[in-house]
C-alpha cells in the first residue's frame, strides 16, 4: 500500500464546504432562538454616569437588557490565562460589561436580548448612556510617561508587566567594534478571520446543562475558564465549536461576550445567539502586535555578532487578554537571537495598559516581532560593514553540528540545518546573477531590491512543565482516542481544534498508515468538549507536532492490542506476528493472517480474547512533548519600487521552509502561502489606526487594507526536511512560519531597493506615500 | 415597526420562492434565514469581502448590500445551486483538486464570483484571475491555490464543452 | 481633525453678514436637514439635524454655543452633536474679514468624532463636511441677499 504520510492528497473536509453544507456558528438555528447585541462604548475612556434603558424597554421584541451593574456578582471576572512570572504582573479586573468606566472604544456597556436579528439592533439604538469623557492613553511609550492618564487608577504608569531575560552589560555593547542601534515599530494589526466571532447559548433548566456553541480555537480552554466565570461545573458546560471561518489567534481569547451569552441563555431559559458585526469585530476582538522594539546589535567588523540587547515596549490594550502577557515576553524575548549564535543576549519587556482594544496572540505571536528585529538589524549591520547580507547570515548561523543548540538565553532548539534551506533558496533565484541584474537596473534608474530572511521560530506548544514554569495557566499536552468500531471503521478524537488547517486530512493520513486502512474508513471528531475528554486547542503551530503525536501514539496502541488478539487467534506468540498494510500475519507463514477488519470485529465481540484482556478496540494516548519545535528556513523577496509613486511591486517570492516531516505537501504549501500573505500584509498594507483621542479609525475593510489577490506574484515554495526528535512524527509547526519570515524579508527588500537614497528604515506599513517621502528626503534628492 | 411587510418573488436555484418580508430585509438574510440557504456567508457588512456573493440574473452581486425587495422578480443562484456532492460544478471540483480553500468561509462567494468571471472569460490568465478576485477577500489561502482552482475549472469546463459539442455534432 | 474653510460673500458688508448669521430663522433654514432650532438660553441653541455622510445617515441632536463674540469680526462656535452613528465635538473659530468686494468668512474648526463616524466614516468626514459647510455658506449668502432686499 502506498504511504499516505508525505502524499499530496486533496482534503476530506472540502466537499461539505464546497457545496454550502458547512455548519458555521450563524448557521445554527434553535427553536425559540433569541438574538443578542452588545452596546459598546464609543469613547476610549469615559465614566459611565447613567444608563437609561426606559425607552429601549418599550421597543417591540425586547426581552431583556443587562448592564454591568446588573451583572455584578453574577458573572465572574474574565481572567488572563498567561500570568508571566517574575514580571511584577498586574492584572486589572475585567468585568463582562464595564461597570462604571469604559476603557476602550468597544468596551461592552449593555447586553440586549430581543426577538429577531433586526429588532435587537433597534433596541440597542434606544439605550441612552451619559458618559463623562476622561483623558486617554493610546501610545504605549506615552502611556508610561509621568502624568499620563491612568487606564486603571491603581496601576502605576500603566505598566502591566516588566520582564527581563538574559544579561548584556553596557561594555558588551559600547566596547564592541561595530554597533547597530535601531527602533522598530511592529504596528498593531487585526487578525481578521473572514468569519467574525459568534456565540449561541442553550440551557436546560431540568438538567442544569449549558451548551455553548462559539468561535474558539481552544474549546477546552473556553470550558475551563467559563466554568469558573459562570460558576457552572465543567461537567455541565459543553462547548462546541462548529465549522469556523479562520482564527489566526483572534479566537484564542476567552472574551466577555461568550460569558454574557452563556449567562443570558441560562438566565432567560431560552437559546440566545450573538453574531459580531465586522465593525464591532475591529473594536471588540483582540488585535495583534503593537510592539515598539529598540535593539542594539554589537559585533566585530568581520561580521561576527557578539551581543544583542533589546527593549520591547508592548501595547497590551485596556485589559490583559487570554494570552496577551506572554506574547512580548516569553514568545518574543527568548528568540531575539534568531538563527544566529550570538553569545550574549538580553531582552527587557514592558507591557503597557492603554485605552485601546486588548492585544493577544496573532499568527506567530511574538516570533514575527523577534524575527523582524533581528533580521532587520543584521541587514543594517551588514550594510554598515559592507558585507553581503547572505554572507553575514552564514557566518553567524548556529552550526548544524551544534544541535540541539542552546541559545544565549537558554532555549534549546530541537534540530536545525540552516544552510540547507538557504542554499536551496539561493539556487532557486541564482543570487549572483540577480545582484548583477540589480546593478544594471539601477544604472537605468530602476529600483530593484532583494530581501532575505533566514528565520527560526519557536512553536509546537509544548512541554507542560515548561508551560507551568512560564506562567501559562494550562497544560499544553495533547490527547487522542482512537475508537475502532466492529466494522473496522474508525473514529479518532483529539483536542486540537481545526478551523481551516485541514487536521481531518493530515491526521487521517497518519492513522491510515499506522492502521493500514483507507482514509475513507477514518473519521475525526474535534471541537466538542463532551466528545473529547481534554485538549488544549490550536495555536502556536502545535497541532501536528503535539496533536499529531498523540494521534500517532494512540494508533500505535491500537496496533499493539490488535497484534495480541491476532496472535491469540493464530495461536502464536506476539513476537511472531508481522503487521503491515492492515494485515497481521505470522512471520514466514503468510496464509496465517488476520485483517485489521477481522480483528476489529473480534475485539468488539470479545468472544475469544486472550485471558485478562479487556474487550473492545479503543485506545487513548496523552502526549506531552519533551521540547518545543523550531522550524526554520529562508525567504527571499524581490521587489521593484516605483520611484515616482512610491508603489511597491513584488516581482518574486521564494520560500524554502524546513518544518520537519511534511505530512501533506498540498496543505503545507497552503499554510505557507496564507502565512506569507498575512506577513506581507503587515509589511505593506495593514494597520489598525487610533487617533489621539483613542478613536479607532480603521473599523471596516474600507479602512483596513486587506491583502488582495492582485498584490502577489506566484509564490515559489520548497521544503527541506530536518526531522524533529521531540515528537513521534518528526514534524514541526508550519502555520506561522510564512508570517514570521515574510515581514522582514519584504522590508529588507524595499530598503535594499532604496539603497541609492540611503534609506535605512521606513515604518510599516509601507504605503506608497511613506516610500515616496523616504525617496524625496533621501540622499541625492 | 409600523411598516408593512412586502412581498418578494424570486427564483432561487431553479425554485420559485415567494415570501412576505420586512422591507429592510437584506437579500443575504432572506436567503439564509428565510430560505435556509446557509451556504452564503456574511464577512464584512460593507461589500468588500464578497463572502455573500450570489448570481443574480447572470451578474455576481453582493447580497449583504442589497435588499431582498430589490431582488424581486430576479433569478438567483447561490452556492447550493452550483452543484451537488455527487455532481460537483467544475468550479467546486477545481477548488477541491487545487486546495483553493482552507476554512471555507469565503469560498461559496468566491466560487460564485469566479463562475461569473469564467462566463465572461472562459480561459483567463493568472493575472486576469487575480484581477477578477478584486471583489473578494480570502484570509487563509494567499490566493495562489484559488488561482490554480479557477484555471482547473476553466480546463474542466472547456473539456465539457467539447464533449457537449461532440454529442451535438 | 482640523478643518479650514472660507467663503467669500460678494457685495455684502460685514455688519449685514453678522446680522444674518446671528438670525435664528436664517440659521434654521441654512443648517443641513434642520428640524428643530431653538435658543434655550442666551447664545445657547438646541437643534435636531438630519446628517447624511456617505454610508452613514442619521439624525443628530446638537447643542450649539456661541462664545467669545467680537461683533462684527469673530466668534467661536462650540458644537456637541449626538446621533446613532456617533458623536461630534467641534470647536470652530469664525472670522470675518472685509475685502474689496465683500466679506470673507473663514471657519477654522477642530472636530472630534466617535463611534461609527470615526471608525468607518473618518476618511470621508473631512470631504463631506466641506460640502456641507459650503452649502451652508451658500444658503447664508442667499438669505443675506434676501434680507438686504427686504
Amino acid at each position: 500500500m502506498v504511504k499516505h504520510v508525505g502524499a499530496r492528497l486533496k482534503r476530506k473536509e472540502d466537499p461539505k464546504l464546497l457545496t454550502g453544507n458547512g455548519n458555521f456558528a450563524d448557521d445554527i438555528q434553535l427553536p425559540g432562538l433569541l438574538h443578542a447585541a452588545i452596546l459598546r462604548s464609543p469613547h476610549a475612556h469615559a465614566l459611565i454616569r447613567k444608563i437609561n434603558i426606559e425607552k429601549a424597554l418599550q421597543a417591540p421584541g425586547v426581552v431583556a437588557i443587562y448592564t454591568g451593574k446588573d451583572l455584578e456578582g453574577k458573572i465572574g471576572r474574565i481572567p488572563s490565562s498567561w500570568l508571566v512570572p517574575d514580571a511584577n504582573l498586574k492584572e486589572a479586573p475585567q468585568y463582562p460589561l464595564a461597570i462604571d468606566r469604559a476603557r476602550y472604544v468597544g468596551d461592552g456597556i449593555a447586553l440586549v436580548i430581543a426577538e429577531g436579528r433586526y429588532a435587537v439592533r433597534d433596541v440597542l439604538d434606544l439605550i441612552e448612556v451619559e458618559y463623562e469623557t476622561l483623558p486617554v492613553a493610546v501610545n504605549q511609550k506615552e502611556a508610561m510617561a509621568e502624568h499620563a492618564p491612568l487606564v486603571h487608577d491603581d496601576i502605576e504608569n500603566n505598566i502591566a508587566l516588566h520582564w527581563k531575560a538574559g544579561e548584556v552589560d553596557d561594555a558588551d555593547i559600547d566596547g564592541a567594534e561595530v554597533v547597530v542601534r535601531a527602533s522598530f515599530n511592529v504596528q498593531r494589526v487585526a487578525p481578521s478571520a473572514m468569519e467574525t466571532r459568534a456565540a449561541i447559548g442553550q440551557y436546560n433548566p431540568g438538567s442544569g446543562e449549558l451548551t455553548l456553541w462559539c468561535t474558539s480555537q481552544n474549546p477546552h480552554i473556553h470550558r475551563m475558564v467559563l466554568s469558573e466565570v459562570l460558576n457552572i461545573s465543567e461537567s455541565k458546560l459543553q462547548i462546541i465549536v462548529p465549522d469556523m471561518g479562520g482564527g489566526f489567534g483572534g479566537k484564542i481569547g476567552v472574551y466577555p461576550d461568550e460569558a454574557l451569552i452563556g449567562y443570558a441563555a441560562r438566565d432567560l431559559g431560552r437559546p440566545v445567539k450573538w453574531v459580531e458585526e465586522r465593525n464591532e469585530h475591529f473594536s471588540a476582538s483582540n488585535h495583534g502586535r503593537d510592539e515598539i522594539i529598540d535593539v542594539e546589535l554589537a559585533g566585530k567588523s568581520d561580521g561576527t555578532l557578539t551581543a544583542i540587547r533589546v527593549r520591547n515596549t508592548a501595547n497590551l490594550g485596556a485589559y490583559l487578554s487570554t494570552m496577551g502577557p506572554g506574547v512580548a515576553t516569553i514568545d518574543f524575548g527568548l528568540m531575539i537571537t534568531g538563527a544566529y549564535a550570538i553569545p550574549k543576549a538580553s531582552c527587557e519587556t514592558f507591557g503597557v495598559y492603554t485605552n485601546t482594544t486588548p492585544t493577544d496572540a496573532y499568527r506567530g505571536a511574538g516570533k514575527p516581532e523577534s524575527t523582524y528585529q533581528i533580521e532587520r538589524a543584521i541587514d543594517l549591520f551588514a550594510k554598515k560593514i559592507g558585507m553581503d547580507p547572505i554572507e553575514i547570515r552564514r557566518k553567524n548561523f548556529a552550526k548544524k553540528e551544534d544541535f540541539p543548540y542552546t541559545n544565549a538565553q537558554g532555549l534549546v532548539y530541537d534540530s536545525g540545518d540552516y544552510e540547507k534551506p538557504l542554499n536551496k533558496a539561493l539556487e532557486m533565484i541564482d543570487y549572483k546573477k540577480l545582484r548583477e541584474e540589480q546593478a544594471n537596473q539601477r544604472k537605468k534608474g530602476k529600483l530593484i531590491g532583494i530581501g532575505i530572511s533566514t528565520y527560526v521560530e519557536l512553536c509546537g506548544f509544548g512541554p507542560s512543565a515548561v508551560a507551568g514554569a512560564i506562567g501559562f495557566q494550562g497544560g499544553v499536552w495533547e490527547n487522542s482516542t482512537v475508537r475502532v468500531h466492529p466494522s473496522g471503521k474508525v473514529n479518532v478524537y483529539t483536542g486540537t481544534s481545526p478551523h481551516g488547517q485541514g487536521h481531518d486530512t493530515t491526521f487521517s493520513q497518519v492513522v491510515a498508515d499506522k492502521l493500514g486502512i483507507p482514509m475513507e474508513d477514518i473519521d475525526f471528531v474535534f471541537n466538542d468538549t463532551k466528545a473529547i475528554s481534554m485538549g488544549w486547542g490550536t495555536y502556536g503551530s502545535r497541532s501536528v507536532a503535539v496533536g499529531g503525536g498523540a494521534v500517532s501514539m494512540a494508533a500505535d496502541r491500537i496496533v499493539d492490542k490488535a497484534k495480541k488478539i491476532a496472535a491469540h487467534e493464530l495461536e502464536v506468540s506476539v513476537d511472531e506476528i508481522d503487521f503491515s498494510n492492515g494485515v497481521f500475519q505470522v512471520k514466514g507463514a503468510p496464509s496465517k493472517r488476520r485483517t485489521f477488519k477481522e480483528i476489529a470485529k473480534s475485539a468488539n465481540m470479545a468472544w475469544n480474547l486472550p485471558a485478562d484482556m479487556e474487550p473492545s478496540l479503543e485506545k487513548q494516548a496523552f502526549f506531552d512533548p519533551s521540547n518545543f519545535v523550531y522550524p526554520f528556513g529562508t525567504h527571499i523577496v524581490i521587489v521593484e519600487v516605483d520611484k515616482d509613486t512610491g508603489e511597491i511591486e513584488i516581482k518574486r517570492y521564494i520560500a524554502v521552509d524546513d518544518v520537519g516531516r511534511v505530512i501533506n505537501p498540498l496543505t503545507a504549501e497552503g499554510q505557507v502561502h496564507g502565512g506569507i500573505a498575512q506577513g506581507v500584509g503587515q509589511a505593506l498594507w495593514e494597520g489598525i489606526v487610533y487617533n489621539d483621542a483613542g478613536q479607532l479609525l480603521s473599523g471596516s475593510f474600507m479602512d483596513y487594507a486587506m491583502p488582495k489577490a492582485r498584490f502577489f506574484p506566484r509564490i515559489e515554495t520548497a521544503f527541506t526536511e530536518t526531522l524533529s526528535p521531540v515528537n513521534p512524527l518528526g514534524a514541526k509547526g508550519i502555520g506561522e512560519t510564512g508570517t514570521t519570515a515574510s515581514i522582514p524579508a519584504v522590508m529588507n527588500a524595499v530598503i535594499d531597493a532604496l539603497e541609492p537614497y540611503g534609506v535605512k528604515d521606513i515604518e510599516m506599513p509601507l504605503t506608497p506615500e511613506k516610500v515616496w517621502r523616504a525617496i524625496q528626503n533621501g540622499e541625492g534628492n | 415597526m409600523g411598516i408593512q411587510d412586502v412581498s418578494v418573488g424570486v427564483i432561487v436555484n431553479g425554485k420559485e420562492r415567494c415570501a412576505e418580508v420586512e422591507p429592510r430585509t437584506l437579500l443575504v438574510h432572506y436567503l439564509r434565514d428565510g430560505l435556509g440557504l446557509k451556504g452564503t456567508h456574511i464577512g464584512c457588512d460593507t461589500s468588500q469581502c464578497g463572502a455573500c456573493t450570489v448570481m443574480l440574473d447572470e451578474a455576481a452581486v453582493k447580497s449583504c448590500t442589497m435588499l431582498a425587495v430589490q431582488a424581486d422578480g430576479t433569478e438567483i443562484t447561490t452556492v447550493e445551486g452550483l452543484g451537488t456532492i455527487k455532481n460537483l460544478h467544475p468550479i467546486q471540483q477545481g477548488f477541491w483538486e487545487e486546495h483553493g480553500l482552507q476554512c471555507g468561509y469565503c469560498t461559496p462567494g468566491v466560487m460564485v464570483a469566479m463562475v461569473a468571471l469564467l462566463k465572461e472569460n472562459p480561459n483567463p490568465t493568472d493575472e486576469e484571475i487575480r484581477i477578477g478576485l478584486e471583489g473578494v477577500i480570502c484570509r487563509c489561502t494567499g490566493y495562489q491555490f484559488i488561482v490554480n482552482a479557477v484555471k482547473h475549472a476553466a480546463k474542466l469546463m472547456a473539456e465539457q464543452n467539447i464533449e457537449i459539442e461532440e454529442v451535438l455534432s | 481633525m482640523k478643518m479650514e474653510h472660507s467663503y467669500s460673500f460678494k457685495g455684502i458688508s460685514r455688519e449685514t453678514l453678522w446680522k444674518t448669521i446671528q438670525d435664528k430663522e436664517v440659521l434654521r433654514k441654512a443648517l443641513p436637514g434642520c428640524k428643530v432650532f431653538e435658543e434655550v438660553e442666551d447664545n445657547v441653541f438646541h437643534s435636531i439635524l438630519g446628517i447624511n455622510i456617505g454610508p452613514i445617515k442619521g439624525e443628530f441632536t446638537a447643542d450649539v454655543q456661541q462664545v467669545d463674540k467680537q461683533e462684527p469680526e469673530s466668534y467661536r462656535l462650540l458644537v456637541h452633536a449626538k446621533g446613532k452613528p456617533g458623536e461630534i465635538e467641534a470647536d470652530a473659530a469664525m472670522h470675518m474679514e472685509e475685502t474689496e468686494d465683500g466679506v470673507t468668512l473663514t471657519c477654522n474648526a477642530d472636530v472630534e468624532v466617535t463611534g461609527l463616524l470615526a471608525s468607518i466614516g473618518q476618511r470621508i468626514v473631512g470631504g463631506v463636511a466641506k460640502v456641507v459647510i459650503g452649502q451652508f455658506f451658500k444658503d447664508i449668502e442667499k438669505e443675506t441677499k434676501q434680507m438686504a432686499e427686504m
